[in-house]
């Protein structure tokens, strides 16, 4: 070992003397702060405004669906009044059951969105729970049954389902797959499976245009997602807890019931909301194979709307009549904030990104 | 990472792996790599796709858009590529989304031409003008299989159809009015068939308008309104709702038992052998029970279209009521439809040949002024509008374009009208 | 020997051993075969996915001929010239609007931001990735088209799905920043870096990768999207001349003539564009994956 001389004494910066500090300096050095401690502080503020980038543009969608002065329509009828004015129902006859724009003269318009609400309902639920039920089918093999090289091939094809754009499936499932449920499927559960409540009755439109190929297409579409969600929830239990679970004698099936779901059951709880997150919103697949119709199906068969479709297929022709904007921009609201609410608490118990190649995730 | 501990001397160098080795990967260098080239191609070939075409066309081509419906659509595209032989410097981008959507477009100056089927009233509130530039008419199709031939149907039957009072195709009103073999036809359809599925337009559409504009002057106890929207509040399981004309199409294409308001211009689309459109009636000249000869039941073609449209233009008061004239039922209702009863004038008389009852002005809706502060409604462009629609009265409604969609020409009248109208635009 | 209860106690070992047998039997069996089954749900899965690329690829491709694909003819049914190369210049403009916007605001909630304001921000991005696109369309159309009064426009459709796309770059910024090894941004800053220093010359090259795979992600995204475009312009039959003017989209074009009467020569136009978008898609999906795993291989190396 090298004994070296000790270091030289450094220079001085800028004429400035070190002042050993005294009992009755304030430790920081009084109020001065050195300019590197305002550059800090001014980065970090001017850092705030690229990384508030999301912040704004969500601020401006809220405030872009609130705010419609200007558009021709005057205050009492915009949003802001239901916050503003009781009663706390969107005003004329928002959550009613009958949506007629243009009824017959001497009649009021009736702007009830319960049916748009209720047929969103009804078709994100049936979807989110088949693809829940094939999700969780699909992560279990994939993670606990299929040799690992096999599945980190069949995985990327189940993501590469939600790489497709829904145009895509909206055409494809009207062009082949509708007029399979028209013609084929819904004749034959309607004979078939009438036993069952609301399977019963008359099997809808030939075209095939109706609940069933909406819950099919949408199942197809979240299935991505709750497939994802699940299978990282699973793949994340500690390797000794499968083990464990094995050594005492459990079949891997029992492993997977007793104990992977329990632990991964945050993970799957979010996957649900996240998929019905997705299979509630999605417009132009549903706008393509539903279209719009301001009823309750009668049975399964039936067609109905859903709120993203109609406003999306209502949009344009809504500006000759204020109310109906102002309905329409309700409707609007009532879809932000169920999307919001869904992908809030989807997102309570996964860590923020888990996968960047499934869109909507 | 961490600091590694025990005293060891550090690996000889050569047997360190070489910085670079990548072994048999694909390098990150190479797929970028692939990506810029990719990217490149991709602009080289828009670069040589742009200068060819803008070698065949001036750079400051002027873009008209046009948005509205349905049922003008076709003959629009006709007109597009038409025009810009006629004139390079200007290109029209029709687009079809219901006549609702181009009102609301025109009013708000965000497409240059707003087409509708129905007038829009009230149009000078928003500094816009109603311009016919077509004469066209709207089929009744259905779909029935085992019936050849064309049904005979009229207003009246046509109202209770959609108005619920008639559920079944064996219904004797709709059976008074047809021939022995065609009443056993329709007697002899299977059940599933036998329930009228009323199809209808979702959108916001001219051909609804026209449609219910028919059934509200019919039957007086037609429960919805004439208007873009007016069967808005027809639901049920019966009804199965479309958005666009061509959709109309597929949808009676599909569904027997359907019944279907049509434009003219979708016709030559509509295929199927149980397909067919139905001759409509005029009744006015008597009660709503029916009751008319079967010589009242007129098809479709540019004769019947033509002595309805210049029978109602005859008969209407255009110094009151401008261009905002219905020609439904050979404009029996004098000057603009304004949904209630009594709108004037007096049943017409039964001519011969019988008008074809289901006939209307296509309108288009242009501003009378340049919009500020809109990018698409400037003066030039409404020069070019202007122009664009003073060549589709003139040459756009020759033969061989209206031919392809079924439409008539204007009358001269309209199109005097018409000269007058355009020349109130300030551009 | 697992006894269930007492009343087993009183039972011959025979009968307890062919009873337990047959139960375990019963289990390894049931295992066994779900085994099988629940891997056939793939096929659930990829059948339709498989059936969708097929139907699209035979309907599209024995008409997509160098010809159609570079028309710009205006009476040409299927000409495809314009629409693609629309799409491509949207894309593009849109891609750099979007990357200006995120990678700016992901790398500084990634390096300045303190924790708490960065779990907010991180939480808004999710919140925008998860909206519904007619949400967007709609928010487009009141603020761009009509509150800024640009119209049915080029520059409206490009902002719009800027809008769309910025939270995914955000996102992917944001994580590839933060994944940097810990000692190698301790290293830099040791080594006397500063900020953007660091930034620049340590944390890009490493990141890279995965910044440069949430891009063409969000371009796989992007082109895909229907609402924003639809509901922020209107469909033109040539290249826009103007950034007011109307434009041209692959997935507007399948929206616009989805519809038509079969036989129409549309409906093969709108299958042409939906085979472009496929391919597009697929493309992109390889693209990433190729720089993806030699990501894992090149960050292993870091770990060294």
């Amino acid at each position: 070992m090298v004994i070296l001389d000790p270091p030289p004494a450094p220079a001085s910066e800028g004429g400035r003397e070190p002042i050993p500090p005294t009992s009755s300096d304030p430790p920081d050095g009084g109020l001065h702060r050195s300019r590197r401690e305002w550059l800090r502080y001014l980065t970090k503020a001017l850092a705030l405004v690229p990384a508030l980038i999301p912040t704004l543009f969500l601020i401006m969608i809220v405030v872009a669906l609130f705010s419609l002065a200007g558009f021709g329509v005057t205050f009492s009828l915009s949003p802001f009044r239901f916050v503003v004015h009781p009663p706390y129902n969107f005003g004329f006859g928002f959550f009613g059951s009958k949506w007629n724009p243009s009824p017959a003269p001497g009649y009021p318009a009736q702007w009830g969105t319960l049916v748009f609400i209720v047929g969103s309902f009804l078709t994100a639920v049936p979807a989110l729970f088949l693809s829940m039920a094939i999700g969780l089918g699909i992560a279990i093999a994939s993670t606990v049954y299929l040799p690992r090289f096999v599945s980190a091939w069949l995985d990327p094809f189940v993501d590469l389902l939600a790489g497709i754009p829904s145009v895509v499936y909206g055409i494809w499932a009207f062009v082949v797959i509708a007029p399979i449920f028209g013609t084929l499927l819904n004749p034959w559960a309607a004979a078939h499976l009438a036993f069952i409540p609301g399977f019963g009755g008359p099997p809808g439109q030939a075209t095939g245009v109706g609940l069933p190929i909406t819950i099919f297409v949408l199942t197809l579409m979240s299935l991505p997602i709750t497939t994802l969600l699940i299978r990282d929830a699973l793949r994340s239990i500690p390797r000794d807890l499968w083990e464990s679970g094995l050594a005492l004698g459990a079949t891997r099936w029992e492993v997977v019931r007793k104990i992977s779901i329990r632990h991964g059951s945050r993970g799957i709880l979010s996957a649900a909301f996240l998929g019905f997150g997705r299979a509630f919103g999605e417009t132009v697949a549903v706008a393509m194979v539903l279209g719009v119709n301001a009823a309750y199906p009668i049975n399964f068969y039936g067609s109905t709307g859903t709120i993203a479709a109609t406003i999306f297929s209502l949009l344009d022709s809504a500006y000759g009549n204020s109310q109906f904007l102002a309905a329409l921009s309700e409707m609007a609201i009532v879809l932000l904030a169920i999307s919001l609410a869904v992908n809030i608490a989807g997102r309570r118990f996964i860590s923020s990104i888990i996968s960047y190649e499934v869109p909507g995730l | 990472m961490s600091a590694s501990s025990p005293a060891q001397t550090p690996p000889p160098t050569e047997s360190l792996p070489p910085a670079r080795r990548r072994g048999r990967t694909i390098g990150t260098g190479v797929a970028i790599a692939i990506a810029v080239v990719l990217l490149i191609v991709g602009i080289g070939a828009g670069y040589v796709i742009g200068n060819s075409l803008k070698s065949s066309s001036s750079s400051s081509t002027t873009v008209l858009t046009e948005t509205g419906s349905s049922l003008l659509y076709p003959l629009m595209k006709i007109w597009g590529p038409n025009y810009t032989a006629y004139n390079p410097s200007v290109t029209l981008s029709p687009v079809s989304s219901g006549s609702g959507a181009g009102q609301s477009n025109a009013e708000l100056g965000l497409v240059n031409i707003g087409a509708s089927d129905g007038y829009l009233k009230n149009a000078s509130a928003t500094s816009l003008i109603n311009l016919p530039v077509a004469i066209s008419a709207q089929l009744v199709y259905y779909n029935l299989p085992g019936v050849n031939g064309h049904l005979n149907l009229n207003g009246s039957v046509l109202a209770m159809m959609y108005g619920g009072a008639i559920t079944t195709w064996e219904n004797p009103l709709i059976l008074a009015a047809q021939n022995a073999t065609i009443q056993g036809e329709l007697k002899a359809l299977p059940t599933a068939d036998q329930t009228i599925t009323l199809i209808k337009r979702a959108d916001s559409s001219g051909d609804t308008f026209l449609f219910t504009s028919l059934c509200y002057m019919s039957w007086s106890g037609f429960p919805y309104s004439a208007s873009t929207s007016g069967l808005s509040g027809l639901t049920g399981s019966n009804v199965l709702p479309e958005t666009g004309n061509s959709e109309m199409v597929t949808g009676v294409e599909g569904t027997p038992g359907g019944i279907a308001y049509i434009g003219i211009s979708y016709a030559h689309t509509v295929t199927g052998a149980s397909v067919n459109y139905a001759a409509v009636g005029d009744n006015l000249s008597n009660s709503a029970s029916g009751g008319l000869s079967p010589a009242n039941y007129v098809l479709p073609n540019p004769t019947t279209i033509s002595q309805d449209a210049n029978l109602g233009l005859a008969r209407l008061n255009f110094a009151t009521y401008q261009l905002a004239v219905s020609l439904i039922l050979g404009g029996s209702w004098a000057g603009a439809i304004n949904l209630t009863h009594g709108g004037g004038g007096s049943n017409p008389t039964v001519t011969s040949p019988t008008p074809y009852p289901l006939v209307n002005l296509e309108y288009t809706l242009i501003k009378t002024s340049a919009v500020s502060g809109s990018k698409t409604v400037t003066s030039s462009a409404l020069h070019d509008t202007v122009l664009f629609l003073q060549w589709a009265i003139a040459y756009g409604n020759l033969p061989q374009y209206l031919n392809q969609v079924g439409f008539v020409p204007l009358t001269p009248t309209v199109a005097g009208y018409d000269a007058v109208e355009l020349s109130s635009v300030s551009a | 020997m697992v006894l269930a209860n007492a009343s087993e106690a009183r039972r011959s070992p025979e009968d307890i051993l062919y009873q337990e047998s047959l139960r375990t039997k019963w289990r390894l069996g049931f295992d066994r075969v779900i085994g099988w089954l629940l891997p056939l749900l793939f096929i659930v899965a990829i059948l339709p996915i498989a059936d969708l690329v097929y139907y699209v690829g035979s309907r599209a491709l024995p008409t997509l001929t160098f010809q159609v694909l570079t028309s710009t003819s205006l009476t040409q049914t299927d000409a495809l010239g314009v629409p693609i190369v629309s799409t491509a210049e949207i894309m593009v403009f849109a891609t750099l609007l979007a990357v200006a916007f995120g990678i700016f605001g992901g790398v500084a909630t990634a390096e300045y931001l303190s924790e708490r304001m960065a779990g907010w921000v991180r939480m808004t991005a999710n919140l925008l990735v998860g909206l519904p696109s007619v949400t967007l369309g709609y928010f487009g159309y009141f603020t761009f088209v009509l509150y800024f009064g640009w119209g049915l426009s080029y520059i409206a459709a490009v902002v719009t799905l800027a809008f769309f796309m910025t939270p995914y770059i955000f996102r992917t910024a944001d994580l590839a920043f933060t994944s940097v090894p810990r000692p190698i941004r301790e290293a830099a800053f040791g080594s006397g870096a500063t900020g953007p220093q660091y930034i620049v010359r340590v944390a890009t090259p490493i990141a890279f990768p995965q910044v440069l795979n949430g891009i063409f992600l969000a371009m796989a995204i992007g082109v895909g999207e229907t609402a924003p475009i639809v509901l922020t312009t209107t469909l033109s039959t040539i290249l826009p001349t103007s950034i007011y003017s109307p434009v041209s989209f692959l997935t507007a074009l399948i929206w616009e003539n989805f519809a038509q009467p079969k036989g129409s020569p549309l409906i093969d136009l709108a299958f042409q564009a939906a085979f472009l978008l496929i391919i597009t898609v697929i493309a992109l999906n390889i693209v990433v994956r190729l720089i993806s795993y030699n990501f894992q291989k090149r960050i292993q190396g870091l770990y060294q």
